[in-house]
C-alpha cells in the first residue's frame, strides 16, 4: 500500500514537471527519474530533448577508440541504443548548433569499461563539461543542488538547466581545455566507483578515511557531500524481496525489475561474497564428523577407517572456516550496508546461523589427537550468538507483521532450527545437562511449527519453489540431528530417538526417489549447505547401527556414507570448475541490489530493452522541448 | 463502520475495527447515568484477569512459603514475610473473585444478549474460562483446606465441569463450525482455554485422581500443539488482536509453564519433559520481553488489559520454583527468586494503579467494549 502511494505521489510530481516543462521544473523531473536509478532513461530524455537529430550512434565515435570499445560492449549485450555525443577530447565548438548543453559520451578513456544501464543506454553526461567552458563558477553550485537530491548510486545525470546558463557563455567561443577534459576523465573514473557507496559502510566514508590515512590524494569534493540521499538507507521491506526476486533461493531478478548496481560489470569481490559461502564450511566440517564417526564406531570397525582422514578433513575445514570468516568480516567492516541487506533477505537470513553451526561442527569433529576434553565455556561462546539470532527470528515469526511465518516459511528456515539440535548434541557430549535440554526444547517446539507450515505449503507462502531443489534436503537435517541429540541427552538410543531417526529416513527416501527433479538448477555456493543433511543422516544411521547391529543397518550406513562423500566430492569438482575455469564462482549478487521501490517506468524499460526504435517512444513521452534550452 | 459491523457481526476483523474506533456515544444516555446498568454493559469477562492475577499470586506465595529441605534455597528470605500477608492476599483474591462473579452473574441476568455476543467474540469467549481457573487456583492455594477432604473434592469437580463443557463447545467449533475455524479465530488469548485444562489437570492430580488428570492434560496438550503452530504461523497477521490487547502476548509463556507444572503434579517429579516445557516458556519469555516495541501502544493508557501481565509471570515463577526444587543449583534458585520478585512487583504495581485510577478500568474506549455487542 505504502509503495503504491509513494509511487502515485512521484507520478504526480513527474506529471507536473512534464506538463509545465519549465526550466525550473526539469531538475525535479530528473531527480524523480534518477532516484529510480534508471540512468539510461534519465540521460536519454535529456539528450533526446536536446538533440533530436543526434541519435546517430555510429559515425561520430569511431575516431575515439574508447568509445569503440563501448560500441562493442553494447553489441555484446545486443542493445545498440548507444548515444554518443562528441568525444570529450574534441573541442567544444561554439559554432556547432547541435552542441549539447550536456555532453554525452561513452566511458571515455576509462579503464573500468563501459557502463551500460539496464536499458543498455550509454549515457554519461559530463557534468563538468560546462565547467570547462565557463569556469568553475556555475557548475559546483548547480551540481550540488541537483546532486543533493539524488541517490548515491547515480552520479551521472543530465543537467540541461545549469548548462543552459553556461551555454550562453559557451557561445562565447571558448574551447575546452584538453587538460581539463583529462581532469574530468580522471574524476569520472573515481566517481564511477561511487556507485557502490551506498553498499559500503557509512556510505563509503570509511573507505575515504582509510585512503586518507594511507596518504592518497583527496578526491575533489564536488560530490563529497552528495546524496544525503532522499532515499534513506533503509533496507527494502520483505515484500520487496518477494516482488523483485524469484527462484528457490530468491536470487534471480525478475524481468520487470532493475538492479541498483550495474549488472554487466563485475562488482567488487567483497560485494559478491554472500553469507551462503559458509555453506562450504558446513559441508566440509560435517564430512570430518562423518569420518570420525566411521573411525571410532564399534559397529563400523570392519571398515578399518583410520583417524587420519578425519584429521585431514578437520584441518581443511578449520582453514576454510578461518578464511571465509576473515573475508566475511572484511565485508562487514567495509560493506556493512550490504550485510544489512543480506540480513533482511528472507532466505539469506537463515545462513547467518551457518558460521556458528560450522563452529559447533568443528568442535564435534575435533580429532581425538588434538584434544579430548573441551572446556564448557566454548559451548556457551558458540551458543550465545545462536541464542540471540533465534530470539530475533522466532520472535519475528511470532509477533507477525511482515515477516510472519505463513509468509516467509521456506526450507532454508531449517538452518535456524538445526542449530539448536547441534548445540544440544555438542553440549550433551561435553557433559552439560541443562543447557542441551534447553536448546533441544526450543528447537523441538519451533521445528514442529516449521514442519507443519512447510508441509502445508500454505497459499500465502511465496518462497517455496515449485520444483524440487537441493534446498529440500534440509528437511532431513533436523530429525537426524535431533535423534542423535536426544540419544546423547538420555544416554541411550530410546524410542524418542528412534522415532526421530525413522522420520529422517523417510524424508530422505522420499527425496531420493525424486532425484530426477533435482536437475536443471544453476550451481551456487549455497549447495554446499545442503550436503550436511545427507552427512547427518549417515552419522545418525551409524549411531543407529551401534544400537541395532545387523547387516542391513551396516550396509545402510556404508551406503549413505558413500553417497554423502560422493556428493561432496562432486560439489568440490563443480566448485573448482566454476572457480578456476569458468570464473563465476562468485557472480554478481543480484539479490542484495534490488531497488528500494519498484521501478516506476518498468514498462518503458521493457520498451527500451527491445529495439532502437523505442528511442522515439521515449522522445514522444518526454516533455516538450523548452525553447530556452534548445538552441 | 457501525453499519458494516451490523451486517457482519461475527466477522472478527470488522468487529475489531469498530471496537477501536467506536465513538463513546453508544450509551450516551447510560453514561450520563452512572448506574449499575452502565457498569454492567461495560463489564465483560476480561475483567477476570484481575482475579486470575491475584489468585495466581496467592498460589505463588503459598508455594514459596512451603517448607523445603534444601539448605541452599533462598526461601528463608521469603519465609521472613509474615504469614498474615499471605492470608490477606488470599482474602483479597477471594473477595475480588466473589465480587466479579456476582457482577457477572447479574450481567447474565440483565444483559444476557451481551453475554451471548461475548460468547460469539473470538477474544471474549476465551475469558469465559477465567473465572473457573481463578476458582481452581484459589482452591489450590487455600490455607485451610487440605487436598484430600470431601469439600475440596466437591469444589474441584464443581469448578472443573464448566471447563470441560466449554472445552467441548469451543474446541469443537475450531474444526467443525464454518465461521469459527481455528485459522480464523486463533489469537493469543485462545491459550487461556489450554491453561484452563492444565489447571484442572493439576488440581485433579493433587487430589490423587490421576486418570482425570491425565485426561485433562492430554486435552490441553493436544490443543496446545495445534494452537501453538497456528499462532506461530500468524495466518491472519496482526489482525486478530487489537493493539490495546498486546499484553496478552504474555500468555505465550504462561501455557508451557502451566503444562510443566501439570505434568510435574501428574508424574510427581520434575522430569525431562517438565524441564523442556519450562525451558520453552523461559525462551518465549525472553523473546516477548526483548520486544518492548510490541507493547508500546498498549502502554499509553492504563486499562484492564494491563492485568494480563501478572498472571503469566506468577505461573512462570511457580514453574521456576519447582525447577529449582528439582535441580538444586545456584542459578536455578537465583532464577526462581528473580522471577518471583518480578511477578510480585508487577502485581503490586498493578494494584497501585488500580487503586489510583479506578476510572481507567472502565474506560469509554475500552477495545473490548461490549456496548457494540449490545446491538445484537
Amino acid at each position: 500500500m505504502e509503495l503504491s502511494h509513494q509511487m502515485e505521489s512521484k507520478d504526480r510530481q513527474v506529471q507536473l514537471s512534464t506538463k509545465q516543462g519549465l526550466p525550473e521544473e526539469l531538475p525535479s523531473l530528473l531527480k524523480c527519474i534518477v532516484s529510480k536509478t534508471v540512468a539510461g532513461f534519465d540521460s536519454v530524455e535529456c539528450s533526446g530533448m536536446n538533440y533530436p537529430t543526434q541519435l546517430v550512434t555510429l559515425p561520430s565515435p569511431q575516431e575515439d577508440p574508447t568509445v569503440g570499445k563501448g560500441l562493442e560492449a553494447a553489441k555484446l549485450h545486443g542493445q545498440a541504443n548507444v548515444i554518443f555525443g562528441p568525444p570529450p577530447s574534441s573541442p567544444v565548438e561554439a559554432t556547432d548548433c547541435h552542441q549539447p548543453h550536456a555532453i554525452s559520451f561513452s566511458m571515455p578513456a576509462s579503464p573500468s569499461g563501459l557502463h551500460i544501464s539496464q536499458a543498455a543506454k550509454v549515457i554519461f553526461i559530463d557534468k563538468a563539461g560546462p565547467t570547462a567552458i565557463d569556469g568553475q563558477l556555475n557548475q559546483p553550485s548547480d551540481s550540488d543542488t541537483v546532486n543533493s537530491q539524488q541517490p548515491k548510486q547515480e552520479k551521472f545525470h543530465s543537467q540541461p538547466i545549469p548548462t543552459g546558463n553556461s551555454y550562453g557563455k559557451a557561445t562565447g567561443g571558448k574551447v575546452s581545455d584538453p587538460f581539463e577534459s583529462q581532469l574530468r576523465i580522471s574524476r569520472n573514473d573515481n566517481q564511477r566507483d561511487k556507485r557502490f557507496d551506498s553498499f559500503k559502510t557509512w556510505s563509503g566514508k570509511l573507505e575515504r578515511q582509510l585512503s586518507n590515512l594511507r596518504g592518497k590524494p583527496q578526491e575533489p569534493d564536488l560530490e563529497a557531500n552528495d546524496c544525503h540521499s532522499a532515499e534513506t538507507e533503509t533496507v527494502p521491506a520483505v515484500d520487496r524481496y518477494f516482488d523483485a526476486l524469484e527462484g528457490p533461493e530468491l536470487d534471480t531478478l525478475r524481468a520487470t525489475e532493475v538492479s541498483v548496481l550495474p549488472e554487466d560489470k563485475k562488482w567488487p569481490f567483497l560485494l559478491r561474497f554472500p553469507i551462503s559461502s559458509f555453506g562450504m564450511c558446513l559441508g566440509v566440517s560435517s564430512q570430518a564428523i562423518l569420518w570420525k564417526t566411521l573411525a571410532i564406531s564399534p559397529s563400523m570397525s570392519f571398515l578399518h577407517v583410520s583417524l587420519t582422514v578425519n584429521f585431514i578433513l578437520w584441518c581443511i575445514s578449520l582453514a576454510l572456516m578461518a578464511t571465509i570468516s576473515l573475508i566475511y568480516s572484511l565485508k562487514i567492516i567495509f560493506y556493512f550496508e550490504t550485510v544489512r541487506r543480506e540480513y533482511h533477505h528472507p532466505i539469506r537470513v537463515n545462513f547467518f546461523f551457518a558460521p556458528w553451526i560450522a563452529c559447533l561442527f568443528l568442535v564435534l569433529g575435533l580429532p581425538p589427537s588434538v584434544a579430548v576434553n573441551i572446556h564448557a565455556a566454548l559451548w556457551y561462546v558458540c551458543m550465545a550468538p545462536i541464542f540471540c539470532l533465534e530470539l530475533k527470528i522466532y520472535g519475528q515469526w511470532m509477533s507477525g507483521g511482515q515477516r510472519r511465518l505463513s509468509k516467509v516459511a521456506n526450507p532454508s528456515n531449517h538452518l535456524s532450527i538445526v542449530g539448536n539440535f547441534v548445540g544440544a548434541l555438542l553440549g550433551a557430549s561435553m557433559g552439560l545437562k541443562e543447557g542441551p535440554i534447553f536448546f533441544f526444547a526450543v528447537g523441538l517446539a519451533h521445528y514442529t511449527v516449521l514442519f507443519v507450515t512447510l508441509y502445508q505449503r500454505l497459499p500465502t507462502n511465496e518462497t517455496l519453489p515449485k520444483d524440487l531443489h537441493p534446498v529440500f534436503f534440509l528437511f532431513v537435517a533436523a530429525p537426524s540431528v535431533a535423534c542423535m541429540a536426544w540419544a546423547k541427552i538420555n544416554g541411550d538410543f530410546d524410542y524418542g530417538s528412534r522415532i526421530a531417526y525413522f522420520i529422517a529416513m523417510f524424508l530422505y527416501a522420499s527425496l531420493a526417489v525424486r532425484i530426477n527433479f533435482f536437475r536443471g538448477f544453476r550451481f551456487s555456493l549455497a549447495w554446499w549447505a545442503y550436503t550436511f543433511p545427507m552427512t547427518g543422516a549417515s552419522v545418525a544411521t551409524i549411531r543407529y547401527s551401534m544400537e541395532v547391529t545387523n547387516v542391513l543397518t551396516r550396509s545402510l550406513s556404508v551406503g549413505l556414507s558413500a553417497i554423502s562423500t560422493l556428493t561432496v566430492t562432486a560439489l568440490l569438482v563443480f566448485t573448482i570448475i566454476h572457480a578456476f575455469i569458468l570464473h563465476d564462482l562468485f557472480p554478481n549478487d543480484i539479490s542484495i541490489a534490488i531497488t528500494w521501490k519498484r521501478p516506476k517506468f518498468n514498462k518503458k524499460l521493457a520498451h527500451l530493452r527491445s529495439a532502437s526504435s523505442d528511442m522515439k517512444d521515449i522522445e514522444a513521452s518526454l516533455p516538450k522541448n523548452n525553447p530556452e534550452l534548445e538552441l | 463502520m457501525e453499519e458494516r459491523e451490523l451486517q457482519n457481526p461475527h466477522h472478527p476483523q470488522l468487529q475489531i475495527i469498530t471496537t477501536i474506533s467506536s465513538p463513546p456515544n453508544l450509551d450516551a444516555t447510560a453514561e450520563e447515568d452512572p448506574s449499575k446498568l452502565s457498569i454492567l454493559t461495560r463489564f465483560h469477562a476480561g475483567y477476570f484477569r484481575i482475579s486470575l492475577s491475584l489468585c495466581g499470586q496467592a498460589l505463588l506465595w503459598k508455594t514459596l512459603s512451603e517448607p523445603t529441605t534444601d539448605a541452599h534455597a533462598l526461601r528463608p528470605v521469603v519465609r521472613m514475610l509474615p504469614s498474615a500477608a499471605f492470608v490477606m492476599l488470599w482474602s483479597l483474591a477471594l473477595f475480588t473473585l466473589v465480587a466479579l462473579c456476582l457482577l457477572y452473574a447479574v450481567r447474565c441476568l440483565f444483559r444476557f444478549r451481551s453475554v451471548r455476543a461475548e460468547f460469539a467474540h473470538h477474544v471474549g469467549v476465551n475469558y469465559l474460562f477465567a473465572p473457573w481457573i481463578s476458582w481452581l487456583l484459589l482452591l489450590q492455594s487455600t490455607p485451610f483446606l487440605r487436598p484430600h477432604t470431601k469439600s475440596y473434592l466437591l469444589l474441584c469437580w464443581f469448578f472443573s465441569l464448566p471447563i470441560l463443557a466449554l472445552d467441548i463447545k469451543i474446541y469443537g467449533q475450531w474444526f467443525t463450525k464454518g465461521k469459527k475455524f481455528l485459522s480464523m479465530v486463533a489469537n493469543p488469548t485462545s491459550q487461556i482455554t489450554v491453561i484452563g485444562n492444565l489447571v484442572g489437570a493439576r488440581a485433579a492430580a493433587q487430589m490423587g485422581w490421576r486418570e482425570s488428570a491425565v485426561c485433562m492434560f492430554s486435552l490441553g496438550i493436544a490443543h496446545y500443539l495445534v494452537l501453538f503452530v497456528t499462532l506461530y504461523q500468524r495466518f491472519l497477521g496482526s489482525d486478530s488482536l487489537p493493539a490495546m490487547l498486546r499484553p496478552v502476548f504474555f500468555l505465550f509463556f504462561a501455557a508451557p509453564s502451566m503444562a510443566s507444572l501439570a505434568w510435574d503434579s501428574i508424574s510427581s517429579s520434575f522430569d525431562t519433559s517438565c524441564k523442556m516445557l519450562f525451558f520453552l516458556s523461559l525462551f518465549l519469555f525472553a523473546s516477548v520481553v526483548s520486544r518492548p516495541a510490541l507493547f508500546k501502544r498498549s502502554m499509553r493508557r492504563f486499562s484492564v488489559a494491563w492485568w494480563a501481565y501478572s498472571f503469566p509471570l506468577s505461573i512462570l515463577a511457580l514453574a521456576a520454583t519447582e525447577y529449582a526444587q528439582e535441580v538444586k543449583a545456584q542459578t536455578a534458585n537465583l532464577l526462581m527468586l528473580v522471577l518471583s520478585l518480578l511477578s510480585v512487583a508487577v502485581t503490586l504495581i498493578l494494584m497501585v494503579f488500580t487503586a489510583l485510577r479506578p476510572n481507567d478500568l472502565l474506560p469509554h474506549d475500552d477495545p473490548f467494549l461490549c456496548s457494540n455487542l449490545i446491538r445484537h
